[in-house]
């Protein structure tokens, strides 16, 4: 049985479909990298996951427990087992990067305070910030945020981590690092991960799968090798990053020539 | 026309039904929440701080100032009639029956009730409520429960704070600049009231406390769509729980009176 396995999954926010039907399985240790364009519900595929959203038709069942259908204190209980990273990274601004990382931990296990200081900074190092404990999150660059939001969602030990678009706005360098870090984590944490990026570098060295989603549908889910000869020109386009073919719903801006543009 | 009339009066009342629901659940929620682990000792604390401690100033600047005017306004209306010495048992009666809660109450939906809808508010449009949920920490418990306890205990003590401070705001216009004796003074204020005001007064604190925690709590918690949002969950958490202030004071009165 797969660890995480979302059937038939359909959400529409009023009148617009967001996700329609999608089918995913992800075993266990696998990482799988979803992929798509801005608006295409990748976010809300996590969050249906996470229970933050209630499917209108299908279900996401995680460790065969349908995650809709779970009482609130079931749900915390599987929501320990999976790690979240936001996009934004979402750290508690009120609370010190150490605060932040221990949240979890001193409210679920009974652990001494010296436990959790150990706990703590094996995370932070983990992520390669160790050394920041004291700093407030307003007080961190974006990929700094990033890393201590991982940092965060690893303290539980969960079994699960989904990455909600890691390295969006950051800079190349920053990109290539957060990449690294996600490989290191699965590699020395052993965990299954889901991973929604649009950066196709990080997502041919992250993953064991990749998912494509096109118009709240998932066209694609195969090995990286296997996704980069896929004869789809809606896959084609997207590895190609052309504005050209069927990928937007409106016709994009002709291209015009250079000379013209300098003219 | 009249069909349209029908629609809008219609999903006017339907709106009004969902958000009255909506709140009614969210109060439900917090309040069976109370009991319920972890007990979060150090953030009730910084609750107390933040809704008592650092509202004492307010209080007692405003408490001072109403109580004042009250004063002249008291003195100057009774010297009408040469009934000068109505003035301080009537100043003690609204002071302590209408003034000092409802003063406060109303002071602290806009420092507190606002506080608390415009930080969880953004805590919301930046994913941080979201970020909870996943770390297995229900918000209602982690968020709502704190601010309710803290509000619901220190509203009634801030009225205290109040009456005492009215008593000396009397005290310095109708002793002071009326020329009244002191030691009559001490005496007519408390002549009109017996314990069942102080009772009465304590008891509105208390549940303004609740509605200013709750009002705030859950406009912030309901907030959406970005900067915006978050600068009107302040505004409408402070006139909504203003509004219920003035409400549950008419029939608080009218039920506690009797």
């Amino acid at each position: 049985m797969a660890l995480i396995d979302v059937v038939n999954l359909s959400k529409a926010f009023g009148p617009k479909v967001v996700l329609s039907n999608v089918n995913l399985q992800v075993e266990e240790g696998e990482s799988l990298v979803v992929l798509g364009g801005s608006g295409t519900g990748k976010t809300v595929l996590l969050r249906n996951i996470m229970g933050l959203l209630t499917p209108d038709s299908g279900h996401v069942a995680v460790e065969g427990k349908i995650i809709a259908q779970l009482r609130r204190e079931e749900l915390f209980k599987v929501r320990q087992s999976i790690g979240m990273c936001f996009q934004m990274a979402a750290l508690f601004d009120s609370m010190t990067v150490f605060e932040n990382v221990a949240f979890g931990l001193r409210r679920h296990l009974e652990i001494t305070e010296a436990e959790v200081q150990a706990r703590v900074e094996e995370c932070l190092s983990l992520v390669g910030m160790k050394g920041t404990e004291q700093l407030k999150p307003a007080e961190l660059s974006g990929g700094m945020k990033r890393r201590v939001g991982f940092a965060r969602a690893i303290a539980l030990k969960p079994k699960i981590l989904l990455f909600d678009e890691p390295t969006t706005g950051l800079d190349p360098v920053m990109t290539d690092v957060i990449g690294r870090v996600i490989l290191d984590l699965k590699h020395e944490l052993g965990v299954t991960t889901i991973t929604i990026t649009h950066d196709l570098k990080s997502a041919f060295e992250i993953a064991d799968r990749i998912a494509l989603l096109f118009r709240g549908e998932c066209i694609a889910c195969q090995t990286p090798a296997e996704f980069k000869v896929n004869p789809n020109p809606v896959v084609q386009q997207f590895l190609r990053g052309d504005a050209d073919g069927p990928f937007l719903q409106d016709p994009p801006p002709p291209k015009r020539k250079a000379k013209e543009a300098h003219a | 026309m009249v069909l349209t009339l029908f629609d809008k009066v219609g999903s006017t009342v339907l709106q009004a039904m969902e958000t009255a629901g909506d709140f009614a659940v969210l109060s439900g929620r917090a309040f069976a929440a109370i009991f319920k682990r972890p007990f979060d000792g150090a953030n009730l604390m910084r609750q107390f701080q933040a809704v008592g401690v650092n509202s004492i100033p307010v209080v007692v600047l405003t408490s001072l100032a109403v109580s004042m005017v009250f004063a002249v306004q008291l003195a100057f209306g009774f010297r009408q009639f040469q009934a000068e010495g109505l003035a301080s048992q009537v100043e003690g009666l609204a002071i302590v029956r209408e003034l000092a809660p409802v003063i406060t109450g109303l002071m602290l939906s806009g420092r507190i009730g606002s506080a608390m809808a415009a930080e969880l508010g953004t805590m919301q449009v930046t994913e941080q409520i979201d970020a909870l949920e996943c770390l297995a920490t229900d918000p209602i418990h982690y968020l709502f429960v704190p601010r309710l306890i803290a509000a619901a205990l220190v509203v009634p003590l801030l009225t205290a704070i109040s009456i005492y401070v009215g008593y000396w705001g009397g005290y310095l216009i109708l002793v002071g600049a009326e020329g009244q004796s002191a030691f009559v003074y001490g005496g007519e204020f408390y002549k009109l009231l017996a314990f069942r005001d102080v009772r009465i007064a304590l008891t509105k604190a208390f549940v303004f406390g609740m509605i200013i925690a709750l009002v705030g709590c859950w406009k912030g918690y309901r907030t959406r769509g970005g900067a915006e949002g978050v600068g009107n969950a302040p505004t409408s958490s402070v006139v909504t729980s203003s509004l219920w202030i003035l409400i549950a004071d008419f029939f608080l009165t009218k039920l506690l009176l009797v």
